[in-house]
């Protein structure tokens, strides 16, 4: 089966050792391959991921998921492996079809074959994913639902989606709606590092900036504040910095506000002639 | 209608439609030919021919000439006063006069039948469905006409790639079109945006010749009716109902100047939501979610079927707006995520 191919590779994949781990695209990737460098000593594959799963994890270090994750989504296809074995028997087709746009000649093969032995499988397949949706009470974590961990796995859901489409039924559809997981979820865990990190910039370059306009011009703090311009100066850093967080953002700026005026112009464009014609030429 | 998000999160759009009120499905060789029936009964003369030129006229007073042929054959002319251009996309009218050119998607979709307990299904529902795999910058669809589905899909960016993504429509919708057979096929470009030039001389283009299609969702049959409507009025205003000869002024005055003010700002929103919701499989999935308030359904259908950018309440409205900011941040954080994992 395609995704079974998958997930072989995938296993196979990471269980070369740590090396596997190490470029992943984060700080914390040291700590996170560390965790998984204890696991991936033992032997056993499988039985390592359902030792992880019930791990406590640190709540506010966004990139340690990697290793939760990572053992999370080959649980989730390794009980796809653990599924009928005779429905292994297709390796070389779904392989390149891996390569092209996965679905179409894999997913074709892939529901023929399904269908003869057992009963008809959508792609994405996971023992959380009850009736096209979370089952909440398999997310419990000290007794209340642990929506990090909701939020990884509607995460993984979509990615798997996006490389696999698969075709909506009219007998599975799929009825998780986002607005089940709490604001306040959301924000503990993605607002507020970055509402830190930014915090902690615009104070640095707060404090920077009044200690030079102070040495340059003797206007202690509270003077500047009395005075419009360096309160305009306030707002244009706490501005810059709520905007501009990376270096690709100013040009993402200059194309936003060039796409926002563009189709405008091609509205207005059939008056701009007019203007150019009555003044090149009297009729 | 039901939307389905990239991950077939679907919701139905269309709970606060009254009885009255409905998505019109149609079929273009029906509305076509009742159009040119009921403009001969309302006293147009008729010819069916294929024009192959136009001939600008040397003078302001001077008619146009309009060559056409008839039943493949005989080469005739026509001299005008006025030529009003509705033929669509590749407009032969628009070419004669310079008007300029406009980039097009291309929507291409095919005709299936199905079995009659498929076909049940789709008996009052349409479908759309957004994702890359169905389309870079556009949706798929699945509508039903009458007794077979059109099943469908369109993109700007990458016209080669077409037949890809119909195939991607094709397997989203696999289960429910299985057995079905396919009928017919048909592609054709549609306009972006207006044309650089809608009006020169006595011509005036109208409709998909003017490039009257709204971004998002890809709407034109109403704009070109209406568009041809006003053009029609105007001419009939400024001639003094055909006793005098008008000229360009006449026609942006009285065609252009009115449909711009009427219109112009439903089409930027358009393009605004285009631009917003349809650029990642993240906004993707916003839009579908926020799709499944009733304040946005109602909002829809009455610009939708109202044709003017309806006004709420403001204070559903700053609540829309924030349930939009908070639906398109909640998702693109799951994009950031998405981005990170390897599967």
């Amino acid at each position: 089966m395609q995704f079974q191919a998958i997930s072989t590779t995938t296993t196979m994949a990471s269980f070369s050792p740590l090396t596997r781990f190490t470029p992943t695209p984060s700080s914390s990737s040291s700590s996170s391959s560390s965790a998984s460098a204890s696991h991936h000593s033992k032997p056993h594959l499988l039985n390592t991921f359902l030792t992880l799963r019930p791990r406590p994890r640190p709540s506010n270090t966004p990139f340690l998921l990697f290793s939760p994750l990572k053992a999370s989504a080959d649980n989730g296809v390794g009980t796809a492996v653990e599924q009928p074995p005779q429905a292994v028997p297709d390796p070389p087709p779904p392989a390149e079809a891996v390569g092209t746009n996965g679905s179409i000649g894999g997913g074709a093969v892939a529901e023929e074959v399904k269908e003869e032995e057992v009963v008809v499988v959508s792609g994405f397949v996971d023992p959380k994913w009850v009736g096209g949706t979370w089952d909440l009470k398999q997310f419990h974590k000290n007794g209340t639902t642990d929506w990090d961990a909701v939020i990884d796995a509607e995460a993984r859901r979509r990615k798997w989606l996006e490389e696999n489409p698969e075709s909506s039924s009219n007998e599975n559809p799929v009825i998780f709606d986002t607005s089940i997981i709490p604001w306040w979820a959301w924000m503990k865990r993605f607002h507020l590092p970055e509402a830190e990190l930014l915090n902690g910039r615009a104070a640095m370059v707060g404090f920077f900036m009044a200690y030079l306009v102070d040495g340059l011009t003797g206007v202690g703090l509270v003077d500047q504040m009395n005075n419009f311009f360096c309160k305009t100066l306030l707002f244009v850093a706490v501005g810059g910095v709520l905007l501009i967080r990376k270096n690709e953002d100013v040009e993402t700026i200059k194309k936003l506000w060039d796409e926002t005026t563009f189709y405008d112009k091609q509205w207005q464009a059939t008056w701009k002639e007019d203007e150019n014609s009555s003044t090149s030429k009297k009729e | 209608m039901r939307i389905f998000s990239p991950s077939n999160i679907a919701v139905d759009f269309g709970k606060t439609l009254k009885s009255n009120e409905f998505i019109a499905m149609l079929r273009r060789e029906v509305l076509d030919s009742f159009l040119r029936s009921r403009a001969a009964s309302a006293g147009a003369t008729v010819i069916p021919a294929l024009v192959t030129a136009i001939d600008l006229p040397p003078s302001p007073t001077a008619p146009y000439t309009i060559h056409y042929t008839l039943q493949n054959t005989y080469r005739r002319s026509l001299a005008v006063d006025v030529v009003i251009g509705a033929d669509g996309a590749n407009s032969r009218v628009a070419k004669s006069i310079g008007a300029g050119d406009y980039t097009c998607a291309i929507a291409f979709q095919e005709r299936i039948k199905l079995p009659d307990e498929k076909m049940a299904y789709y008996e009052n529902l349409a479908e759309m469905y957004v994702g890359n795999d169905v389309s870079p910058d556009f949706y798929g669809w699945v509508f039903p006409k009458c007794d077979h589905v059109a099943v469908g899909t369109g993109t700007v960016r990458s016209k080669q790639d077409i037949k890809l993504y119909q195939k991607g429509i094709r397997d989203r919708v696999h289960h429910k079109i299985k057995g079905g057979k396919l009928i017919k096929v048909e592609a054709h470009p549609i306009p972006e945006h207006p044309r650089p030039l809608r009006v020169r001389g006595r011509v005036a283009l109208v409709g998909d010749a003017a490039g009257y299609v709204t971004k998002c969702s890809g709407e034109g049959i109403y704009f070109a009716a209406k568009s041809g409507r006003v053009c029609g009025n105007a001419v009939v205003k400024a001639s003094e109902g055909g006793y005098k000869m008008i000229d360009e002024c006449d026609l942006r005055r009285e065609y252009l100047k009115i449909w711009d003010k009427e219109y112009v700002n439903t089409f930027r929103f358009l393009d605004l939501l285009q631009r917003v919701f349809y650029g990642s499989n993240a906004a993707r999935e916003a839009l579908v979610e926020l799709c499944g308030d009733e304040y946005v359904q109602r909002m829809t259908f009455e610009s939708y079927l109202y044709k003017k950018l309806a006004k709420g309440r403001v204070f559903d409205d700053a609540k829309m707006v924030m349930n939009t900011i908070g639906s398109l941040v909640k998702c693109n954080i799951l994009g950031r995520k998405m981005e990170g994992l390897i599967l």
